[in-house]
């Protein structure tokens, strides 16, 4: 292959992996922007997600409706964790808000171990043909292209609803100035069950995606993972910077795949986007476009 | 929550009975009582073969007592259990050290027990030690230090992003020192080293301290009781010095703490590294326990499990991480214990065994997260408080 075309075709599959990181980036980024959990538990999220459309899907439920089940699935147990767990923290040190949601990952982990135990599952038969795409010199699988104008339409969706809806700007407000939201009635409590609730939906949508490309392990729950570097290259508390994030990452990884697995032969794919992200941190804390905090004794 | 009240009628008369380790007679006798049943009660059935075989006693009615007596102490099962409790309080009070003392939040610490345990395996395979030092057992002790000095040094090395950033951007660059080190590092290359494959295997008698060969669980046990009893008094004293008191100023707030002068930088990595050298010396002690290493054993949930122990055990104190490690070990194992009667009518549930551990750990820090922030050892303090101002608390 000419080295151009390769680079392109990793570059465009870079980008169609990422859109599906800044799907979940952006679910992440909602609910530290919203309560400030930074949350670790997002990859079990996306696992639960997508292995709840898997189960319906090969039930014989179409795709679309599958995808719909685990959307409403994702939101009543968003609403549940946010309510059984996180709701007593608010106020609570960074870092048990940190571990409960560790603890939460672990929980969570362990429950769909028990359910779906831990053999790779496929969507069969599979939702998306083998055959790749063309355009021109460069060739992409269809899933990826799907997962990729999914993510965009999601993502669409997602900065409409903050912009136009009510409950959007409810979400706004409280990130913008929890107590100036409360004293014009804004119900925070709401809100972050809210932003559990679109989160776990992300979530969901995100991992039954990846589970499209390579089918379904719980190695997929890695992804929550790479949400990290994502947010941090973007700013943690940044719409825009989710998905310029997390479409860097997927890029990353798959050019660091592609041209330094001659040098550095093994997982460098895995950890690349974490070295990246310990250099990156170590020039602007704040991400590309994160608020930078101002301290005061 | 640093003191404990003393009974009504004890006085300090000066700055040194303040600080001194046993503050008073009953304090004394109560740590006696505890040496006595770490070291003879619980491994009695160790020292009555030792004896029996150093006098050579050949007699049916005294092997009849040693066997009874051996009952109260614990067998060989509850012993390889104490071990890997010893092992978990080690890793443990580096984490404390980190976390609860000078506040830097860490979810790597098991890359830093990973390079000490193979930073001493290495060493003793590989390195080409003279004859005089391997015959009086000086390789491994040798090896253990260096591990600490080198497993600190990678602390620091990944402890260098705390100087400009903290809390959560913290976790994340420990979080990149757990996947770079042990996923890539030492799974792709350092394991490569020599030629075995995945895993290392120590041949019997490398672990050998002076004439003393550690060769069965008892004498792991011993070496462990030792390891955290120096540890816990390395740590306690470090605390009370200006080190010490300048992680707790570093924890309480930071700004506060170089505006009166601390170096800020000096001291968050030198507590980097005390903590990474604790453990290197936790990973460099573990091979004694393994018949061989290799990278499965410091996976990221070793970092987790660390952190999660603290917390139940209590932020902030050394009781929190011997609590807590006790407590969680413990559970578990009990927990196995229950699962395995229940496997004859269930067969799955054995193999689930895992899965059930990782949910149960999982919502045991959630619920004492929730319900007692301040985790074992202050419930400890508040019950050791009560007998001590009882009848009258105030």
């Amino acid at each position: 292959m000419e080295p151009l075309e390769l680079f392109l075709m990793t570059l465009v599959t870079g980008i169609m992996v990422g859109g599906i990181y800044a799907l979940v980036a952006l679910g992440w980024v909602l609910i530290y922007k919203c309560s400030g959990v930074l949350n670790l538990a997002m990859g079990e999220m996306t696992l639960i997600g997508a292995y709840v459309s898997l189960t319906f899907y090969s039930m014989g439920v179409p795709f679309l409706l599958a995808l719909l089940i685990s959307l409403i699935i994702g939101f009543i147990l968003g609403i549940l964790t946010e309510r059984i767990f996180l709701d007593k923290l608010i106020g609570e040190p960074v870092l048990s808000v940190i571990m409960v949601t560790v603890g939460l990952s672990f929980f969570f982990k362990g429950v769909v171990e028990l359910i779906w135990s831990t053999d790779t599952k496929v969507f069969t038969p599979a939702v998306f043909s083998i055959e790749p795409l063309k355009f021109g010199p460069i060739i992409v699988g269809e899933v990826y292209l799907w997962s990729f104008i999914a993510a965009i339409i999601l993502l669409v969706i997602f900065v409409c609803f903050f912009k136009y809806t009510r409950w959007g700007l409810a979400m706004q407000a409280c990130a913008d100035d929890e107590m100036a939201a409360l004293s014009i009635g804004v119900s925070a409590r709401f809100v972050y069950a809210a932003a559990w609730a679109i989160a776990f939906m992300a979530a969901g949508v995100g991992g039954t995606l990846l589970g499209n490309i390579n089918g379904l392990n719980i190695s997929v729950g890695y992804l929550g993972l790479l949400v990290l570097p994502a947010v941090v290259l973007g700013g943690l508390n940044s719409v825009p910077g989710a998905i310029v994030g997390g479409i860097a990452i997927g890029v990353l990884q798959n050019l660091s795949g592609v041209y330094l697995d001659r040098y550095f032969p093994g997982a460098v794919k895995d950890i690349a986007p974490f070295v990246f992200m310990a250099i990156f941190l170590l020039f602007k804390p704040y991400g590309l476009w994160g608020w930078e905090r101002i301290e005061r004794v | 929550m640093s003191t404990t009240f003393l009974p009504c009628g004890d006085y300090h008369q000066g700055y040194a009975e303040d600080h001194a380790w046993f503050q008073t007679k009953f304090i004394k006798g109560k740590m006696i009582a505890l040496f006595l049943v770490l070291f003879v009660f619980i491994p009695i059935s160790y020292w009555g073969s030792i004896f029996q075989s150093a006098f050579n006693i050949d007699n049916y009615w005294f092997s009849l007592i040693i066997r009874y007596i051996s009952v109260f102490g614990a067998d060989e099962y509850w012993i390889s259990v104490f071990n890997m409790v010893g092992y978990t309080i080690l890793g443990a009070l580096g984490v404390q050290l980190l976390i609860g003392y000078c506040g830097q939040l860490t979810l790597g610490h098991g890359a830093f027990i990973a390079v000490g345990a193979y930073t001493s395996t290495l060493l003793i395979l590989e390195f080409p030690w003279p004859e005089f030092m391997i015959t009086l057992g000086l390789a491994y002790p040798v090896s253990i230090f260096i591990a600490g000095i080198m497993a600190g040094l990678f602390s620091v090395l990944f402890g260098l992003p705390s100087a400009r950033v903290k809390g959560f951007y913290l976790i994340l660059t420990t979080m990149a020192a757990q996947f770079i080190l042990v996923d890539f590092v030492i799974t792709q290359y350092v394991s490569q080293i020599g030629g075995r494959g995945q895993a290392f295997s120590l041949p019997p008698g490398t672990i050998k301290i002076g004439p003393w060969l550690i060769d069965n669980n008892y004498k792991v046990y011993f070496f462990m009781l030792i390891l955290v009893i120096l540890s816990c008094i390395i740590i306690s004293n470090l605390v009370r010095t200006r080190v010490g008191r300048a992680w707790v100023a570093i924890r309480d707030n930071d700004i506060s703490a170089e505006v009166m002068g601390i170096n800020v930088i000096k001291y968050k990595l030198l507590a980097f590294f005390v903590a990474g050298f604790i453990g290197g010396i936790t990973g460099s002690f573990w091979i004694s326990n393994l018949a061989a290493i290799s990278p499965e054993h410091f996976p990221w949930f070793l970092s987790l499990w660390l952190v999660g122990v603290i917390l139940i055990g209590g932020v902030g104190s050394i009781h929190g991480a011997i609590f807590g490690s006790l407590f969680m070990v413990v559970i578990m194992e009990l927990l196995q214990l229950a699962v395995i009667p229940l496997a004859d009518t269930y067969p799955k549930l054995l193999m689930d065994f895992l899965f059930i551990k990782e949910a149960t750990f999982g919502l045991a820090i959630c619920g004492f997260l929730i319900f007692e922030p301040n985790g074992m050892a202050y419930r400890w303090w508040q019950i050791k408080n009560y007998f001590n101002l009882w009848p009258f608390s105030y």
